[in-house]
């Protein structure tokens, strides 16, 4: 088999995955509300104690809302399968765990980047947020999509049929990421270690990016801003592959 | 054979019209269809005795062994199972048979050993030794939210059906597991066996040339349990190697070509059902019915009748064992002379498969099923 034809394989079947996650488990309670409620709770919060404007809040908001959406479907899903006993119907096909895993991936990044639009026209027409660069804002939430989205899938090989089990992981992610990556709190405000973790946190640079798009200030290039992201896409899905095979005894 | 009255083949028996079964001269099963070579009714019969013939493998298993941290739930498995053979795998719960099909199916790998599907090594040529296998497992895994059709759809993706193949092989399957004219309802809607049946057709839409069958008709009502058999038995006249795992030792005993019996992660015996019950002829029986029914002390009275190894209640009848038949009916006889009442039925019986699993697995039997000693 050639690699086109293999390739080839590996995404139609990536996207069979990726269909049967929307169709299932988009409406799902667990995945709206930590997907689309939490963050937009997040916003009113800052908004109420007026840390900032709504128009200045909207970049955080829609770094926030990539973050939660595109890691609320595999820590649901995954679990649910495992019970249903449809994850093994899945690790049995004739396909490679990473396709698998950009499979699982592929559905939390198309639900985040349809909340981050609906997010992005809603403040477009509500607040006439001004934008700068929108190539940037587009670059932004993609990326961060699929790097969180890697990061559910990740989280979600733990092996629990729970899906609060894997969700109360995640949290404990991405609740002190908002903090530590400009998120609503410039990064030049944070201690000296504090400025040090936000470097490793990919919210960071998903931010930066979005931040960029709106208002052009940037603390990093666009270039160093994707590459991260890629980094991190590439490290989540190198351990996703790792702790799904470990895990599947 | 040409202008006998064969009809159909049940495992390694020809059935012939009157139902009594031809044993086969191969020490072999499959094998054994190949040496009897019958005029089959159709062409597919004719395509398995072919199949049967070539050398090639399906399943090879060698010094297969799985630990889970001190616990060995597979302790150096081997075998191998013929093109075109259908295998059983039975043994008690905990035996070891879904952790060989994990690993066989390259869900699990093997802690040593290795395992190879029609050539291919499970471990390092895992997607090419699936591509020709279909998996149905013993949870009717289908996805409930979506609808039948879409279920057929996901699968066929996933073992990348052309595009015009899926839908014709889909419509195929659902018409055959009579699931078609619900193919558009979401699947929690389905009945126990309409799940089940649609788990077997998800698990053969890429047409395998084997197929791994979990407890395929465990716990289904009458219907589903007909349809199910009637595939299986097609599937095996069209040459499709089937590896059955199922606690219906009768099923076993009717559909495989050869079994093995697996106990606390080790083969106790391979070998064709007739064959295997060879090996326990001391455990031959007479199945009795009295006119007045049953009586509480009968039981124990005809345990200690002389000859009677032990004694059984089935149902109406009462099933005793011995190495003695025809003694056992004398005395039988006599015995329902002396407490007035009439014998309305007596049979001989040879071993069953179950006797034997009973026997290799240390199982014991207790009222009128098997059960675990521990």
């Amino acid at each position: 088999m050639g690699f086109q034809d293999r390739l080839s394989r590996e995404l139609v079947a990536a996207w069979a995955i990726a269909k049967k996650d929307v169709l299932i488990y988009y409406l799902r309670p667990g995945v709206i509300v930590g997907g689309v409620l939490f963050p937009l709770f997040m916003f009113l919060a800052f908004t109420a104690g007026k840390l900032a404007t709504p128009v200045a809040l909207v970049p955080g908001l829609i770094g926030i809302t990539t973050l939660f959406s595109a890691s609320s479907i595999e820590p649901v899903s995954v679990p649910i399968e495992r019970r249903m006993a449809t994850f093994d119907r899945l690790l049995a096909a004739p396909i490679s765990l990473n396709a698998l895993v950009l499979g699982e991936s592929l559905s939390g990044l198309l639900y985040s980047l349809l909340i981050a639009v609906v997010v992005f026209v809603a403040a477009l027409i509500i607040l006439m947020t001004p934008i700068t660069n929108i190539f940037l804002i587009v670059l932004g939430i993609l990326f961060s999509s699929l790097c969180f989205a890697t990061l559910g899938t990740l989280f979600a090989a733990y092996p629990t049929e729970n899906p609060g089990d894997i969700i109360s992981m995640v949290n404990v992610i991405r609740f002190p990421l908002i903090f530590i990556s400009g998120v609503f709190i410039p990064i030049a405000t944070l201690p000296a270690v504090g400025q040090m973790i936000a470097y490793i946190s990919p919210l960071t640079y998903a931010n930066d990016l979005i931040q960029g798009g709106y208002n052009g200030k940037m603390t990093f290039h666009p270039i160093v801003d994707v590459l991260m992201l890629i980094v991190f896409i590439l490290i989540f899905q190198l351990i996703a592959n790792y702790l799904y095979k470990r895990f599947n005894d | 054979m040409k202008g006998t009255n064969l009809e159909f083949e049940e495992g390694d028996k020809i059935v012939l019209h009157n139902g009594s079964p031809l044993l086969p001269t191969s020490t072999d099963g499959a094998a054994a269809k190949a040496i009897d070579t019958p005029t089959p009714s159709d062409g597919a019969a004719a395509k398995a005795i072919e199949t049967t013939k070539t050398d090639a493998q399906a399943i090879e298993v060698s010094h297969l062994v799985k630990r889970f941290g001190a616990f060995t739930a597979v302790n150096d498995i081997s075998f191998s199972v013929a093109v075109g053979e259908t295998f059983g795998f039975l043994g008690p719960n905990g035996a070891g048979k879904t952790t060989t099909i994990r690993m066989l199916t390259g869900i699990s790998p093997p802690t040593s050993g290795m395992a190879t599907i029609f050539g291919h090594d499970i471990v390092r040529e895992t997607v090419a030794a699936r591509q020709s296998m279909g998996i149905v497992s013993e949870t009717s895994n289908v996805y409930t939210d979506l609808t039948g059709w879409q279920n057929m759809m996901l699968a066929a993706q996933l073992y990348r059906v052309g595009r015009s193949e899926r839908d014709k092989k889909a419509t195929e399957l659902l018409k055959r597991f009579e699931l078609h004219e619900r193919r558009g309802d979401k699947v929690h809607g389905y009945s126990k066996g309409m799940k089940r049946r649609l788990t077997i057709a998800m698990g053969l839409v890429n047409s395998p040339r084997l197929l791994f069958l979990d407890e395929p008709t465990s716990g289904l009502d009458v219907e589903s349990n007909l349809i199910i058999r009637d595939m299986i038995s097609d599937l095996i006249a069209g040459g499709v190697t089937v590896f059955l795992t199922t606690h219906n030792i009768e099923e076993a005993n009717v559909l495989c070509d050869r079994v093995a019996i697996i106990d606390k992660g080790h083969i106790a015996a391979i070998d064709a059902p007739e064959r295997l019950k060879k090996t326990i002829q001391s455990v031959q029986s007479v199945e009795v019915a009295f006119l007045d029914g049953k009586s509480p002390e009968r039981l124990d009275e005809l345990r200690s009748l002389p000859m009677v190894n032990d004694a059984r209640k089935e149902g109406d009848k009462f099933k005793l064992f011995t190495e003695n038949p025809t003694e056992v009916i004398e005395s039988v006889m006599a015995y329902a002379q002396t407490h007035h009442t009439r014998v309305i039925s007596i049979t001989t019986l040879g071993p069953s498969l179950e006797d034997v699993f009973v026997k290799l697995t240390g199982l014991q039997h207790s009222g009128g099923g098997v059960t675990a000693i521990d």
